[in-house]
Parts: structure tokens; sequence; C-alpha cells
């Protein structure tokens, strides 16, 4: 028998076969698992441009002139699965004035640094139509006779350095160093006045912030702690603001002094326990201290008291101390505790600046420290009902003490305490239908308004009349109501309402100062999923305040008096659509639309002074209508080429600067309508 | 015990509490200490309401995208935010997290810092002070003058002048007038910056000046 010929290549083929197809089963699934387990880089460059009036649009973003801007976005991220090392380049906006770009470097669980850059800028949206000269420096030139020269652009621009470091020493202690430092230039809508005059004045912007926090934390399975220390330094390079030239009634006005240099230091320590799986006790202490010693303005304008020396010595002494507890000693009820007491002590020296105050003045010449001490505490409990209702009751207390001073402008009182009762029912009543309804009352009071008294002792006839708002007996109401319901699969509807009533108590018989407040929200949102590719949304909101109050006119209690009714309403909507009709083009669009009201109705409430006119104010509408489209087109599986397009309409006939000149000539210019199209194309590549 | 976190956070019979525990058994401590006796948490909000965890991108944490997540529940800010004076919270450039923590704090309102005025000094340094000629309202809480979310006044100023000052100031002289167009000395006090066109030192002033009732704040 003649030996048989074996196809050795069949088995051969067949594995090889099998390992194609297996194999590339396998490939196919080492890249699915790959594009979703390893980090994927991006960068996305192209070109915007900008048509329009965009002094509104572009407040912050930089986009507020026509023309072109580059559009450049980074998302760099490598990762060693060997030892965990992340790298992490990110940036924004690189090619505006709002750009970002922020680099880390970690090896997760052990170390890790960060360096950052940011830029804010602020573009006022009122344009100075000005003769003043100077600007942005600390001296002006107020022309004289009055005049206008040109535009000029206030602006201010914030440049952000952010560096951190933190370390892992074990399992349970960690140690953290974050700095920030931000400069701020450039010049912001100000002014100087008094009776006549009134000159464009704008503030020189020319400062550093910076800030620094060290934290030391240990971690462990029921405790942790973290103490560290919180330094803050403010540094303005101008110190008051000079003028030459403007009008004889502000010659002694130079020069105004700008804020001053100060810096604050704290230690603070905090920390967490978990006494039982259910039982958790949380506090904080800090200790800490603000100095303001910048010396003193300075010049022929600025005559000094004696014995003041050069600088305030100024000094604060902050104390917080705050502890929480939550437990649950039944498997329904939940209670909560929290205290908290934060006292602010300034101890700055009170020295007289002013020696020309007579027996009939209003002031003492003394310098009016202020210090606060806040003690506030919580009680609440939480117990399940049956039938998935849930009931929430709770006391909150807060009172404040504040120092004051012998004599006073303004009424006072030292000590106001405020408690509020709330309660609130929630229901789960199914997995698709959800619903809370809560209820606060709180009262406010206090100790007896102190009697405002003249230098000399006597009562002011122009005080004593007007409880401040902040300080004066305070009833609230307030009324909240949510709604969650998904319908269906793909529906989801919230529906949200709130209502706030506040009165206030005169303390004299005219009924004048703040009388009442209110403010009602309502909200209605819609998200529907059209289909696994389309997917909308909606929401509709309405938000109106309201503010009561009156005032006399004059000293004295014979005067004029008349009262202001102030409303706010504004009306907004949305809407979005974004969907995906083909694997390789996502769509987008969204609208959004706000309408915003302010009335000022005044009226009289007597008849004196019938020449007086007490009229109400024209109201101010503020409209902004906002559409955005963008389409995405998947040039490869892993590069897009985008197109951004927004249309912007604001429009308002705020009268505020419309018909004011001041005194040297200077406008404040806005476009009661600003339209702005945008139209950016950008590439995105992206990789593994 | 098994824990369940369903499809977002609904279909789970797991209490929200339990939820939490299996993040906060790594994530308690840092700007999580306050967490249990923070609002979020006596509200039954989980951490995955706001968090998504499997994934690259958690929205929260992207701060061009924060804000929408916290007007989920947070509508008034929602509509305020986009007022004419307002924060660059649209630009990304400010976000909720810069003055709130979520996870609680020791502060009011879930300040990042002690209080509201620490928090706003962060950025508004320059009105720390003290000063010489000091504001009542202004050291006590920038909040009394203030709206932070947004405004249709300028500078997030609740209302405009002279209804704003004219919560506080009764008149000696001209302080209680009605609010009008008038341009001529006391009496401009609602157009440009209103009582402001004088008294613009209104966070208070370091200027010394002896000088007869120089304590109004215009030096």
């Amino acid at each position: 028998m003649a030996p048989q010929k074996r196809n050795v290549l069949m088995p051969t083929v067949i594995a090889a076969a099998l390992i194609a197809c297996f194999g590339t089963a396998a490939a196919n699934e080492d890249a699915e698992v790959t594009a979703l387990t390893k980090p994927q880089s991006s960068v996305s460059f192209g070109l915007g441009y900008m048509n329009g009036e965009g002094r509104r649009f572009g407040q912050y973003n930089g986009l507020n002139d026509t023309g072109a801007y580059g559009l450049l976005d980074l998302d760099l991220v490598s990762r060693d699965d060997g030892n965990g090392r992340w790298l992490r380049l990110k940036g924004r906006n690189l090619g505006l004035d709002s750009r970002e770009l922020r680099f880390e470097h970690e090896v997760q669980g052990n170390w890790g640094y960060y360096l950052e850059f940011n830029q804010i800028p602020r573009n006022e949206p009122y344009q100075a139509f000005t003769g003043v000269g100077g600007i942005g420096g600390n001296t002006l030139t107020v022309p004289v006779p009055a005049s206008r020269t040109g535009t000029f652009d206030l602006q201010t621009r914030r440049d952000r350095i952010g560096l951190g470091f933190n370390k892992y020493f074990s399992e349970v202690w960690n140690a953290k160093v974050d700095f920030r430092n931000e400069t701020k230039e450039g010049a912001r809508l100000w002014a100087r006045g008094t009776t006549g005059a009134f000159e464009f004045a704008p503030e020189p912007i020319d400062s550093t912030i910076r800030q620094l926090d060290a934290t030391l934390s240990y971690t462990g399975k029921s405790l942790q702690m973290t103490g560290g220390y919180y330094g803050s330094m403010y540094n303005n390079q101008n110190n008051g603001l000079n003028f030459i030239g403007g009008a004889g009634g502000l010659a002694t006005f130079t020069p105004i002094a700008l804020p001053p240099d100060n810096h604050s230091h704290q230690l603070h320590l905090s920390g967490s326990y978990a006494f039982t799986p259910t039982t958790n006790g949380n506090f904080k202490v800090a200790y800490g201290k603000a100095l303001q010693d910048d010396s003193f303005v300075t010049g022929a304008n600025v005559p000094m008291a004696p014995g003041i020396g050069t600088n305030l010595q100024g000094r604060i002494d902050t104390t917080l101390v705050q502890m929480g507890v939550t437990a649950r000693p039944l498997p329904k009820l939940t209670l909560r505790g929290t205290l908290r007491y934060d006292d602010r002590d300034d101890k700055t020296p009170i020295l007289r600046y002013n020696t020309l105050a007579t027996g009939t003045s209003t002031f003492d010449g003394f310098n009016e420290p202020r210090s606060i001490r806040t003690t506030s505490g919580k009680v609440e409990a939480s117990y399940a009902l049956p039938m998935a209702f849930r009931v929430t009751g709770s006391v909150d207390y807060d009172e404040k003490k504040r120092n004051t001073s012998a004599v006073r402008v303004v009424n006072f009182r030292e000590k106001t305490e405020e408690t509020a009762y709330k309660a609130e029912l929630r229901r789960s009543m199914s997995e698709t239908l959800t619903g809370a309804i809560g209820y606060v009352y709180s009262n406010r009071d206090g100790s007896p308004f102190l009697i405002t008294t003249l230098n000399n002792g006597t009562v002011a006839t122009s005080g004593n009349r007007v409880a401040p708002i902040h300080l004066a007996d305070r009833e609230r109401n307030q009324l909240r109501l949510t709604l969650n319901w998904q319908p269906l699969d793909a529906l989801s509807v919230q529906f949200r309402a709130d209502d706030s009533r506040d009165e206030y108590s005169a303390i004299h018989a005219l009924g004048i100062g703040p009388r009442s407040g209110n403010a009602r929200n309502y909200s209605l949102d819609f998200s529907y999923s059209f289909s696994d590719q389309w997917q909308g949304t909606a929401w509709f909101s309405r938000n109106q305040t309201q503010q009561e109050q009156s005032q006399h006119v004059g000293a004295g209690t014979a005067g004029l008096v008349w009262a202001a009714l102030l409303r706010n309403t504004g009306d907004a909507l949305g809407l979005g659509l974004k969907g995906k009709p083909f694997t390789w083009l996502e769509l987008g669009a969204d609208l959004s639309h706000s309408d915003i009201v302010d009335t000022y109705d005044q009226q009289r409430l007597n008849a004196v002074a019938p020449g007086t006119v007490v009229a109400t104010l024209p109201e101010i509408t503020n409209r902004n209508t906002r559409l955005q489209l963008f389409a995405k087109y998947a040039v490869q599986k892993n590069s897009d080429v985008r197109v951004d397009f927004i249309v912007d309409r604001f429009s308002t006939n705020d009268w505020t600067w419309s018909t004011w000149t001041y005194s040297d000539g200077t406008r404040m210019l806005q476009d009661p309508v600003q339209k702005v199209n945008f139209l950016g194309v950008s590439y995105q590549y992206r990789w593994q | 015990m098994d824990v369940y976190f369903g499809v977002a956070g609904k279909k789970t019979d797991t209490p929200v509490a339990d939820r939490n525990g299996a993040c906060l058994s790594c994530h308690q401590g840092d700007k999580r200490t306050h967490w249990q006796t923070s609002m979020h948490a006596s509200r039954d909000v989980a951490c995955t309401s706001c968090h998504q965890v499997h994934t690259t991108h958690d929205k929260v944490r992207d701060k061009r995208e924060q804000a929408q997540v916290c007007f989920t529940c947070h509508k008034e800010q929602r509509a305020q935010i986009s007022r004419p004076s307002r924060h660059p919270i649209p630009e990304g450039k400010v976000v909720c997290s810069d003055c709130h923590n979520p996870h609680g704090s020791a502060g009011p309102k879930n300040m990042v810092r002690d209080n509201v005025n620490d928090t706003c000094y962060t950025c508004h340094m320059e009105k720390r002070g003290p000063f010489v000629r000091t504001h009542q309202p202004v050291q006590e809480d920038c909040s009394i003058c203030h709206n932070p979310h947004g405004s249709t006044q300028a500078n997030l100023l609740k209302h405009r002048a002279p209804f704003l000052c004219q919560q506080c100031h009764e008149a000696s002289s001209h302080q209680g007038n009605v609010a009008s167009f008038a341009t001529a000395g006391t009496g401009a006090n609602t157009l440009a910056r209103g009582c402001l066109n004088c008294h613009t030192q209104i966070h208070g002033t370091n200027n010394p000046a002896n000088i007869s009732n120089e304590r109004t704040f215009r030096r």
C-alpha cells in the first residue's frame, strides 16, 4: 500500500482561516477595548469670523470686534499603564483673549503637580465718548471747558497663573499646596462729584491678588482631618487717583484714594468622624488676621488730623468654630444638627480723623471699625413615612451682634435674631413621579433700635425714621413645589415653583423704609428622545421680584412722603435639538430668548409739597435672543470638521446713560440694538 | 449588600445613603468633610445625581458644562446668569463651584470660604479693607446690595440708586428725594451712577482727609 499523501496544507489553511477569524475578532475586540479604556487626545483648530456690534456679546469672551479669530483647543492626554503616570495638557480658546491652558503631571496615588494660565477679559458694554486724558493711569486730565475728543473702550483683564503640588505620603496622609497669582489691569467706569459737578473719572486698575493654600490631610476609615494655612495678599500699584483741571467745585477732590494693599492669614483645621455607620460628626475651626497698613494718600488736599500716623494700622481678627452631627437612631429617622460661630473682630485703632465735628454734626470725627459676630444653629429631623412619603422639619436660628459708634447717621440696632421654621413633604410616588412641597416661615427681630443722636447728644430730627433693610424686623413666608415626571422612557417633565413674601416693620409712625418684598419663580422643563438618534429639550421660566418701600423728603416729619414699587419680571425660554441622522453627521440647534422688564412706580402718599413731581419712571426692557447651530461631519473615524453658527440679538431701552452728560462733556454710549453673527469652522483630530 | 445604582438613578431600591456610601468609602474627607450635614445630603441628592462615573468626561467637572448640571435643580439661577450684569458663567470663567461647595462647607449657603464676604474677596480683594471710612453693610455681607447670580442693574446690584440706598438711608437733606431724571446738584440721584455720582467710594475709603463731613465716601 502506497503511503497516502497528506494534505499538510489543509490544517494550515484551516488554522490560518480560524486564526484569521478569531484572531481578527480578537484583534477587533482588542481595538474596541483600547478605544474605551485608553485615554484619547484631540486637537481642534480653525477660524472664526464675527460680524456686528458685539459689546454685550463679547463682554467676557473677547469676541467684541468685527473680524477674524483663531480657534484652537487642545486636549492632550497620555497615560503610562505600567506606573500610573499621567500627562495632560488642556487648552481652550487659545486664539482668543479668554484663553486658558493647564498642564498636569501626576503619578496616580503618589504625587502630582499642575501649572495653569487663565485670562479673563472684561469689556465695558458702554463706550466712553470723552475728552478726559490719561485713562488707565493715576493722573487724569479733565478738559475745561467741557469737550469730547474721541471714544475710549474701558476694559480690564485678569491674567491668572496657578501652580499646585500634591503628594501622598502613605495611604492615609497627603499634602497639597496651591498658589495663585492674578494680575488685573485696565480701567473701569468710575466718577467723582459734588453738588453741581460730576466728572468722568475712570479708576485705574493695576493690581495683583496672590493666594496660597497649603493643607495636610489624614484620611482614615472613620476619621478624616485636614489642617492648613490660607494666605492672601492684595497689592495695588496705585494709591490715589489725581486730577489736573476739572470743575472748580472739585478742586479739592484730588487725590481720590484707591483701594489699599491688604493681606490676610488663616490657620484652619477641619475633620469628620464616623462614630458608627449611621452617625457622623464634622467640625471646622479657623483663626485668622486681616491686616491693612498701606500708607495714606498725601497732598495739599489731604490735611490730616494730628496723631493719626501714616497708615490705618487696620487689623481684623477672625474666628470660626463650626460643628455638625448627623445620626440615624432609627432606620426611618435621620437627625441633623449644626452650630456655627463666626466672629469678625475689627481691632483697628480708633482715632479722631476729623477734628471739625461740631455739636450739631452727625459725626464725631472718629473712624468706625465694624465688628460682627454671627452665631447660627440648625436642628433637622427627617422621617420616612409609609407609602414612600418623607417628612422633614427643621428649625434654623441666626443671631448677629454688631458693634456700633456713638454718633451715627443711619439707624442701627446691635443685635438681630432670626428663627426659621421649615417643613417639607416629599414623595416618590412611583418610579416615574416624584414631588416635594415645602414651606418656610421665618421671623427676624432683635435688640431695640438705638436712638440716633447728633454729636451733642440731642435726638437727630433726620434720624430714627427708617429701619435699614438688613436690620428691620421681618416676617418671611416661602412656599416651594417641585415635580419630576417621566410618563415615558423617552419623555421627562420637570416643574418648579416657589413664592416668597417678606413683610417689614416700620420704626416710626411715618411708616417709611422697606415695606414688603416678594419673589416668584416658575419653571417648566421638557426633555424628549425622538429616537436613538434625536433628542430635544424645551424649557420656560418666569421670575418676578418686587420690592415696596417709602421715603420722606427732607429732615423732620412734615415733608412729602412717597412710595416706590420696584418690579423685575423676566421671562425666558429655551429650545434644543440634537441629532445624528447619519453615522458621519451630527447636528445641533439651541435657541434661547429672554425678556426682562424693570418697572419703577412712584406714588405720592401725602399732599405736602404739591409742586414736587412724583412720577413713575419709564420701564426698561432688556431682550436677548440667541440661536446656536452646529454641524459635525466625520471626515474619518478620528477626525471631524465642525461648523458653528451663532446669531445673537440684544436690545434695550435702558435710559440710565442715554441723556446723561458729565460736567467734563463725557457721554457713555451703547447701541440699543446689537446684532452679532459668528461663523466658525474647525477641524478636530483625535488619537490614542 | 449589593449596591445598585439603577439607570440614571431610577429603577433601584438601594437607598441614596447607601449608594453615596460606596463613593464616600474612598472620597470622604477633603472637600467632602461636611457632606453629611449638607443641604444636598439632607435632600437625598446622590453623588450620581451630579457626577458621571464611568466616563472620561464628567460634565460637572468641566467648567463649561458645570452650570447646566446645577440648573437641573436650581432653575432661578439659570434665568439670572444671562442677565445684562453678570459674572462670566456662560463663558466658563466663573463656575458655581468657585463660590459654592456642593458637598457642604462650614460657611453659609455652602460658601467655599467661611462666609459670603471671604468668598467674594478671593476675586474682589480690593473690597476687603479695612478702611478709614467704612460702610457698615459692605463689611457685613456683600449680598445685602449685590445679587451675585446676575441682575439687570449695573455691578450686579439688586436695585438701582436711589432706591437701593433709600432702603437704609433717610433724609436729612437730599437722601429721601424722589427718583427723577434731574441732572443738577443733589437731585442727580437716578441717571448715570445715581447716588454714586458723588458718593463714588461706596465700599469705603482709606482717605484720612480732615475735611468737614468727609465720611460721605466722596474722596
